[in-house]
């Protein structure tokens, strides 16, 4: 896994950014940005060269769905690893993300191990 | 046959993305499903049955795949290979064997739900883990959980504040669905970021939140104003939680507090069950509430409406005998009526304008009884007339009711609020004590519930801190170790009654006794019957706790409880067994706006008493009174000495009867002190509306305020507190 990869989370949530910062700088990333919704994700994306998103689905403004949509419908972003974070009982949205081409998704509550899984299941 | 063509295309990419397929590359997975939903959007009319099933099923089992209830890859690409037959056989015309694909399909639908039932088992498992975990009593914090859970405290505090700012939102605009997902979002974020800190009750009630509002949210569940308070109540519970993390953060742990949330999920719980049955309560629940049926019975009768016999559920217990006809047809009823309850509309006014509409109802009253008693109305011979008189009593009386029970509200939300406190109280006594109500839905007057809080809080702290006993000693005198503090509410003869009352250890009188004597609140020789010891406890400066505790013992209370309780012109008694428990009664008006009074003649005055402070009223015998210097002047009743008060003295107003014998004397009592009023005439018992004096007049001592009577003139309602001052008749 390359750890100078600049990863962006989002979520309109404060806390769980932290906590999803807390958790990929545990595993050793270094450049973490971030963006409370899908809007500033997709301006902050075209400013910076950003090796992967993980995004929560239910923010205000933009949903995750719809930034993960723009985000693949753009040439440039293509193969952009994408991480979605949905909740329990959300199965319709998970496949919903999954045919939009999300790389991966994770289902909260989730556990730092379940974070790591799924980062090395999207570098492998 | 461009069709056919692009089809092909399709099966052969899907073909591809399974050869190299593992159980974690959810991108392959995902091209699948698009693959395959458009092989079900683009498959030609006449292709066969089998086809369109196969790419169904092998969907349904990517979409399992992709969502990890099941991992097996293997037969995929079997039933990948399976659809390019079929598909050959299509292109060819052929339509042979197709039977042979039957295997694939249902091995592909089976298969998946016997694997899920595994992984349900395997999740079961996974949550048992979580509680063990959870159970662990305290956690080590490093720097950096501080740090986040204190973010997590500011975060979900603003998240909460923001939910309470947007119900009201919702409150006026029930339909916005960005306010329902805003809302939404809050609980759901406090959900996911607890789930992650092992937060798990702060947890659970966030998701029951959530999901309440997922349901506003698709349109199954309107946001009335029941919703709205229940949200509320689970916003106070998690703030309460989040607060006692805040707390326990500070001492390097982490502590939800030990607030049951059960009790309001199983609330959020009913609010879904009971709009799922269009708005009734489900039929066996209202059977178990009337305690008509066992839990038990309507469980089997369930069971059995389950297993396909196709029968109501109140015929099923009927023919079992578990319950009467009667039964059935009473508790049909109630279901009909809990029905209806929930569409009753709700408009909010503002306190003011229902005050004015009291007021001139009152007035209209008044108007009305002047009317009638009209000299030309009463001469008057005309029958028509009597009948439209009658008919406008009858409406304006009705008119009057309706217009006070605006102003009533349920007593329950001041009761609930003593659950929290008995909890506590018992807590920091090291006590086990139960509080039980009923009653909450007895309606009072919205003024006379803020004032009645205070006085209650000080009884329910009396009843636990010094009733109740401790665990063992209620063991010791053969009592459950769990004490029990009833709170009930009940209307009686145009009172609404509150008791408090506990099982607890009773009142020991001779201590009181001893006490008051010790105290010098009563002479050492005195006699008192067991209620007027118990009264004692209601004087100021008296208290019997032998340990002061941090809530209550201090010798200041009952008084205090007294002293409001009458301000709301009620009054409060006590009954004790002791051994058995305690109990306070207190009666209140229904209403503040209406006084039940005694309306007396003084001269040409016209007073009102309040019926309340009233002991009797009597023609006193010569030999009764005694003057003392030919200046105090006392009246034995019921060998009591009670001094008298003469309206000439405190107000000027002469008496036509100059002697006592020759008048009326009214014994009242006001704060434990007993006079006589000196009266030419008592006129009658009147309810009357009580107006205020104004400001103008803010300085006439001796008046609560007055009252238009029904031949239209005024009389003062006299205040007995300040005339009990005034006539220095409290000095005895």
């Amino acid at each position: 896994m390359n750890l100078s990869i600049t990863i962006l989370v989002v979520d309109d949530f404060a806390t769980m950014r932290r906590i999803v910062k807390g958790v990929l700088k545990k595993l050793g990333f270094r450049n973490i940005i971030e963006a409370e919704n899908g809007k500033t994700a997709l301006s902050k994306l075209k400013k910076e060269d950003v090796g992967l998103v993980i995004s929560d689905w239910n923010m205000p403004e933009m949903t995750g769905l719809e930034l993960l949509k723009a985000v693949k419908a753009e040439e440039k972003f293509k193969d952009l690893p994408f991480i979605m974070l949905t909740a329990e009982g959300q199965k319709d949205c998970v496949i919903e993300a999954v045919k939009a081409g999300v790389t991966n998704f994770i289902v909260k509550p989730f556990t730092p191990d379940t974070l790591k899984e799924k980062l090395n299941a999207v570098f492998s | 046959m461009e069709q056919m063509e692009q089809i092909g295309k399709h099966i052969e990419s899907l073909a591809l993305e399974v050869v190299d397929l593992t159980p974690e590359n959810i991108q392959a997975m995902g091209k699948m499903l698009n693959i395959l939903s458009s092989i079900e959007n683009e498959c030609p009319e006449n292709a066969s049955v089998e086809f369109k099933e196969l790419a169904i099923a092998i969907r349904g089992y990517v979409e399992q795949l992709t969502l990890g209830e099941i991992k097996d890859i293997g037969i995929l690409s079997q039933a990948v290979k399976s659809l390019q037959d079929i598909f050959r056989y299509m292109e060819r015309g052929e339509n042979a064997g197709y039977d042979q694909f039957r295997e694939i399909i249902e091995r592909l639908k089976k298969g998946s739900s016997a694997e899920s039932e595994e992984a349900k088992e395997e999740s079961k498992n996974k949550d048992s883990c979580l509680i063990e975990k959870a159970s662990e009593p305290e956690r080590s914090l490093s720097p950096e959980d501080i740090d986040l859970l204190q973010d997590f405290v500011s975060e979900s505090l603003e998240a909460l504040s923001t939910v309470e700012v947007n119900l009201v939102g919702l409150e006026q605009n029930p339909n916005d669905t960005e306010i329902i997902n805003s809302i939404f979002r809050s609980f759901h974020t406090i959900k996911g970021v607890s789930g992650f800190l092992n937060l798990n009750k702060i947890n659970k009630l966030a998701h029951h939140c959530e999901n309440l509002l997922d349901r506003a949210r698709s349109g199954e569940l309107v946001i009335d104003e029941n919703v709205t308070d229940f949200i509320l109540d689970a916003v106070d519970v998690l703030e309460k939680m989040i607060e006692s993390i805040q707390e326990g953060v500070k001492a390097g742990r982490v502590s939800e507090g030990d607030i049951n949330v059960k009790p309001i999920i199983g609330r959020i719980e009913s609010i879904t069950q009971v709009t799922e049955q269009t708005g009734q309560k489900p039929l066996g629940e209202i059977l178990v509430q009337e305690g008509v049926a066992d839990q038990v019975d309507v469980d089997h009768a369930l069971d059995e409406q389950e297993k396909g016999e196709n029968k109501k559920l109140g015929r099923i217990l009927v023919e079992k005998g578990a319950i009467s006809a009667k039964n059935l047809a009473d508790a049909l009823h109630k279901q009909r009526k809990s029905g209806g309850k929930n569409i009753d509309l709700q408009v909010k006014v503002d306190t003011k304008k229902l005050d004015t509409l009291v007021d001139m109802i009152g007035e209209l009253v008044i108007t009305q009884s002047m009317l009638r008693q009209n000299k030309t109305i009463v001469s008057s011979a005309d029958q028509k007339l009597f009948q439209t008189m009658s008919q406008l009593n009858q409406i304006t009386s009705t008119l009057q009711k309706t217009a006070m029970s605006m102003r009533m509200v349920p007593i329950r939300a001041t009761f609930q609020k003593m659950v929290r406190l008995v909890r506590d109280l018992a807590k920091n006594s090291g006590k086990r004590v139960r509080l039980e109500m009923s009653g909450g839905d007895t309606e009072i007057d919205r003024n006379v519930v803020d004032e009645l809080y205070d006085p209650m809080v000080h009884m329910v702290r009396n009843s636990v801190d010094h009733g109740i006993e401790s665990p063992e000693a209620r063991q010791a005198a053969g009592k459950d170790p769990e004490g029990v503090v009833w709170l009930r509410a009940y209307h009686r003869s145009g009172n609404i009654v509150i008791e408090i009352e506990d099982d607890g250890r009773g009142l020991d009188s001779d201590r009181i006794l001893e006490k008051a004597k010790e105290k010098g609140l009563i002479d050492q020789d005195t006699e008192l019957s067991d209620s007027d010891i118990y009264n004692l406890i209601f004087q100021p400066g008296f208290s019997t706790a032998r340990e002061v505790t941090d809530i209550s013992g201090r010798g200041v209370g009952m008084d205090v409880v007294k002293k409001s309780i009458e301000k709301l012109r009620g009054r409060v008694d006590i009954e004790s067994v002791a051994g058995k428990g305690t109990k306070f009664i207190i009666r209140l008006p229904l209403t503040l706006a209406i006084i039940d009074g005694m309306l007396v003649r003084v001269g040409k005055e016209r007073y009102i008493i309040p019926t309340l402070s009233i002991l009797e009223s009597l023609r006193p015998d010569r030999t009764k009174y005694t003057s003392v210097h030919g200046r105090m002047e006392v009246i034995r009743v019921r060998d009591k000495l009670m001094p008298l008060v003469r309206f000439e003295e405190i107000f000027h107003v002469s008496c036509d009867s100059k002697d006592p014998w020759d008048g009326l004397v009214v014994a009242v009592e006001q704060d434990g002190r007993q006079f006589c009023l000196l009266v030419d005439e008592v006129l009658g018992k009147e309810e009357v509306v009580i107006k205020s004096l104004g400001s103008s007049l803010m300085d006439a001592k001796g008046f609560a305020g007055g009252a238009i009577l029904g031949d239209g003139r005024v009389a003062l309602i006299l205040d007995m507190a300040e005339l009990c001052q005034l006539s220095g008749a409290g000095l005895v």
